[in-house]
């Protein structure tokens, strides 16, 4: 369609080729050169509208995804009044897991979401009934630092086994690109962004819909009136971390596809989470949806106009300013 | 009139916990609160000291507005509350406890610690003074917060089931207790379950039963009056059929 | 206490003629940097009870600062101290106005955020020398740019600074700031029902914590003379703080020193031992420490003693009796 089209005489060299490095990963920093030289040029998308449209449907790929990871985050908050610092670290282990899976076992996508959903979601449960559960009511500085300290055992730990080297998954793994009307859309991130949509109305239905989650909202509603119904709420809190855990760990895996990683990955995913949760209001996981497709979106086009670097910046920044103006987030409270 | 409360209603979410409460309080009165659980008595008292803001309604003190204060500002002018579950500082000793309170009038540590010793004393803690808030067992913390919150001063006292849970030698104690404080020239508001208690301490009792007031005037006559008797024998028949 | 504290002073004073050589001096110097900016994270985290976790912010502006004003007008750098206070000061602000409106976790959520956002902004920016960070200058143009070979010289300014921080400390405990920030820590609803502003009592604490961080930054960055974002702004620094404090006892006047005695030596231990390597070694300890810490004893090892001190008397007594 806009193959005729001039491209748009604003975009500098320099630019186009910082815009095809984030678009090409989304958001990090692979493949520039393949698709520096090729496609993305060619077929005409450095028109301005194009690109325009590009980069807003690579951030909503992407913000499906922080969705799915903060969806939990915000669940743990609304339900147990925890934040859960070390869940950026839950994100990156997902990512390992599938690195583990796909060359320790060579398997592909279809093996690596499920086991970094059944391993993460061990690791919840034990990180609760060895930690959280026994400093939920205790002081404001053990609540912070035991997820805190969690977060740093986890990194280094993970830096210890596996470097600080950046990984990356195989090229082949999810392989195509989509092209839409010119925009194109690589396959891993069309699953990933496909999926995490997917699994994040699935939580949304499981805690509206179903007798588990009405009983889970039951403690987050009111703790000792879920125990005279006959509800164990340990055991439900317990369930809620290995879920919430369980989606960051899909999260990681999903994005481990066609985002570089690295052990230090998760305080960035953790930050990421935190301005979802802020924006889309605590314990919503609508809001997360809204808010982190929103988030996706902001940060793909900051990237595009102030550089990659900066994209972060930008995020951490509209989290200050929410907290000036709108500290409610976007949506009310629970569910 | 020292405090004023006109048409104070309070919602959470849906729920109306509390709809068009009236209190007119004369200095030097002790007024009795009454009601099933969850008839709203404590959201009245939240209102009250600006913990929570009401829905709509006003309340004046002493001539002035303070239906959009601060729980701050509540204190500094003069109205003070216990909470129906103690919130004493836990780590501090009770002498500091009832410093904090102190502090509200004495910026000066030296007059501070004065002031919470004769408080202390007057509230019959002295023994205990250097022991951690956390070291007292229910009664002891409930009479900790009284001691804290008459340490700040204030004009009127909200008393919020400061004698639950004590036994009956207790219970006389804390009565004479309140008996001590009014006649400091403390106006006071008690939330209070055992009639005894209220027979015995109050000029007029209010009755709240799902955030209304279904009845009020003196003490001897409410006991008898078949609202009250409905209100609460409702409830025991809901706590009967609950277990 | 009195004779515990003057045997303290001593040790601290005669430390350099004890333990001699270029390792100890500048192990000695370290640990007062160390017990300096968990003095300062303490007096907002431990005694007011917010808990930062991104105080590298107000670090790394206090050691880039000196830095910066000798780089761009070749001032000395102590100039720049005041400057960075004057800037963390107002990163404060931006942080604590709003938060202090609400929940303690969204403060400790924005210090981060806001700690992550100043690196990556300071790490792009060639002004303050992007990636590669700033330096002193290389030789000593006066006496005033405060630059010695000897680490003895900056052991001693650390020390009089420390000094100066713990006994404003141990002042504000014992008036009405100190105990309005315990009764903040240990409830703010009883704490405002008792007249304490609580907004205002908080932010005094960060606005006090955020300038004494500042500081140490600068000292940090006198007696190193070259900072670049990882070792001003890096996570890692909060880190080394918040542990700092939490193991020796937060909400004491001692714990950060007591806590910087055991960790500096320890790091200084684990990093001979095993060379670069060891820092994530380090830090994987660090972690695990946290993380006992706070399940375990969040009033650290003075604390820690004190409940051993008060079983072991109270089994003596029953032994009299
Ligand atoms: N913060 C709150 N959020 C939601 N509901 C509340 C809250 N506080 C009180 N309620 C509800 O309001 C009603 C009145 O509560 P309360 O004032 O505590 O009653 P009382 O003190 O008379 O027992 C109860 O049904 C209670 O569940
Ligand atoms: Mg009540």
């Amino acid at each position: 369609m806009s193959k005729r089209l001039a491209p748009a005489p604003t975009l500098s060299r320099k630019r186009e080729r910082e815009v095809c490095k984030v678009l090409a990963c989304g958001n990090g920093f692979r493949r520039s050169s393949e698709q520096g030289k090729g496609g993305i040029f060619r077929s005409g998308l450095a028109a301005y509208p194009v690109i325009l449209l590009q980069i807003i449907a690579g951030g909503l790929l992407l913000g499906a995804v922080y969705a799915l990871f903060s969806a939990g985050l915000s669940l743990i908050w609304g339900m147990m009044n925890v934040i859960n610092f070390a869940h950026g670290e839950f994100v990156m282990i997902g990512m390992y897991v599938a690195f583990l899976v796909v060359t320790a076992l060579n398997g592909g996508p279809v093996a690596f979401a499920p086991a970094a959903a059944a391993f993460l979601f061990l690791l919840g449960v034990v990180v609760y009934f060895g930690l959280i559960r026994h400093i939920i009511r205790g002081p404001m500085i053990a609540q912070i630092l035991s997820t805190f300290g969690l977060a740093l055992l986890l990194r280094y730990v993970t830096f210890w086994l596996f470097s600080a080297n950046f990984r990356t998954l195989p090229d082949n793994l999810i392989p195509g690109t989509v092209d839409l009307g010119g925009v194109l859309l690589g396959m891993p991130q069309l699953v990933a962004g496909g999926a995490a949509f997917v699994l994040t109305i699935g939580a949304h239905l499981l805690l509206t819909r179903t007798a588990l989650g009405s009983r889970l909202l039951a403690v987050a509603e009111d703790r000792s009136a879920a125990m005279l119904m006959g509800i164990r709420p340990d055991r439900m809190q317990a369930l809620a971390w290995g879920l919430s855990a369980a989606g960051a760990g899909i999260a990681g895996a999903l994005i481990a596809t066609f985002y570089p990683f690295s052990p230090g990955v998760g305080e960035t995913f953790a930050l990421t989470a935190f301005v979802v949760v802020a924006l889309g209001g605590f314990g919503s996981i609508p809001g997360a949806l809204v808010a982190g497709l929103l988030i996706g979106v902001i940060q793909s086009l900051s990237a595009y106009a102030f550089g990659p670097v900066y994209k972060d910046v930008v995020v951490y920044a509209l989290f200050v300013a929410i907290l000036w103006v709108r500290p409610q987030g976007l949506m009310g409270k629970l569910v | 009139m020292l405090l004023e409360a006109h048409q104070v209603s309070r919602a959470f979410g849906s729920f109306l916990a509390l709809s068009g409460a009236e209190l007119e309080l004369a200095e030097g009165e002790i007024v009795g609160l009454i009601g099933p659980n969850g008839a709203g008595k404590s959201t009245f008292f939240n209102c009250l000291s600006g913990d929570l803001q009401p829905t709509s309604g006003r309340i004046l003190f002493a001539g002035s507005e303070v239906t959009r204060a601060t729980p701050e500002a509540h204190a500094r002018l003069g109205i003070g509350r216990t909470f129906q579950v103690p919130a004493t500082f836990e780590e501090m000793s009770i002498l500091d406890n009832v410093m904090v309170g102190a502090f509200l009038r004495h910026p000066a540590r030296g007059e501070a610690r004065e002031a919470a010793r004769r408080i202390v004393e007057f509230a019959g803690l002295d023994r205990l003074r250097d022991q951690p808030a956390r070291s007292l067992g229910t009664p002891g913390r409930k009479r900790l917060e009284i001691a804290r919150v008459l340490a700040s001063e204030p004009r009127l006292i909200l008393l919020d089931e400061a004698l639950a849970g004590l036994n009956p030698v207790e219970i006389q104690e804390a009565i004479a207790l309140v008996r001590r404080i009014h006649a400091r020239g403390i106006t006071l508001v008690i939330v209070e379950h055992i009639m005894e208690v209220i027979l015995s301490l109050t000029g007029r009792v209010l009755v709240f039963n799902q955030g209304r007031t279904i009845a009020s005037g003196k003490p001897r006559d409410i006991v008898d009056h078949p609202a009250v008797i409905e209100a609460y024998l409702g409830q025991r028949r809901q706590r009967r059929r609950r277990e | 206490m009195r004779w515990g504290w003057l045997a303290i002073a001593v040790a601290l004073l005669l430390y350099p003629w004890i333990l001699t050589g270029p390792f100890y001096e500048r192990m000695g110097a370290d640990l007062l940097l160390a017990a300096i900016a968990a003095a300062a994270w303490n007096i907002l985290g431990g005694y007011a009870g917010q808990i930062s976790v991104g105080h590298a912010v107000f670090y790394g502006i206090g050691a880039y600062v000196p830095l910066l004003v000798y780089t761009h007008w070749q001032l000395p750098p102590v100039l720049g101290i005041p400057a960075g206070i004057l800037v963390s000061l107002a990163v404060a602000a931006v942080i604590g106005v709003p938060t202090f409106r609400l929940q303690g976790h969204y403060f400790s959520m924005a210090t981060i955020a806001v700690a992550e956002l100043v690196r990556i902004v300071v790490g792009n920016w060639d002004f303050v020398g992007a990636a590669i960070g700033l330096m002193g200058p290389a030789v000593p143009r006066s006496l005033l740019d405060l630059s010695f070979k000897s680490a003895v010289p900056y052991y001693y300014i650390f020390l009089a600074v420390l000094a100066a921080i713990l006994a404003l400390t141990a002042h504000l405990e014992r008036g009405r700031m100190g105990y309005y920030w315990r009764a903040i820590r240990a409830g703010e609803r009883a704490a405002r029902s008792l007249g304490v502003p609580v907004r205002r009592y908080k932010l005094w604490a960060l606005l006090l914590s955020a300038g004494f961080t500042s500081l140490a930054g600068s000292l940090y960055a006198l007696m190193v003379g070259f900072v670049d974002p990882e070792s001003a702004f890096g996570i890692l620094v909060s880190v080394e703080m918040i542990i700092t404090a939490a193991l020796g006892g937060v909400g004491t006047l001692l714990g950060p020193l007591l806590g910087a005695a055991i960790l500096v030596p320890l790091k200084a231990t684990t990093n001979s031992l095993f060379g670069g390597g060891g820092s994530g070694l380090t830090y994987i300890l660090y972690g695990g420490i946290i993380l006992l810490l706070a399940r375990f004893e969040p009033g650290g090892l003075i604390e820690l003693s004190r409940r051993i001190a008060t079983r072991s008397l109270k089994k003596a007594k029953a032994r009299a009796a």
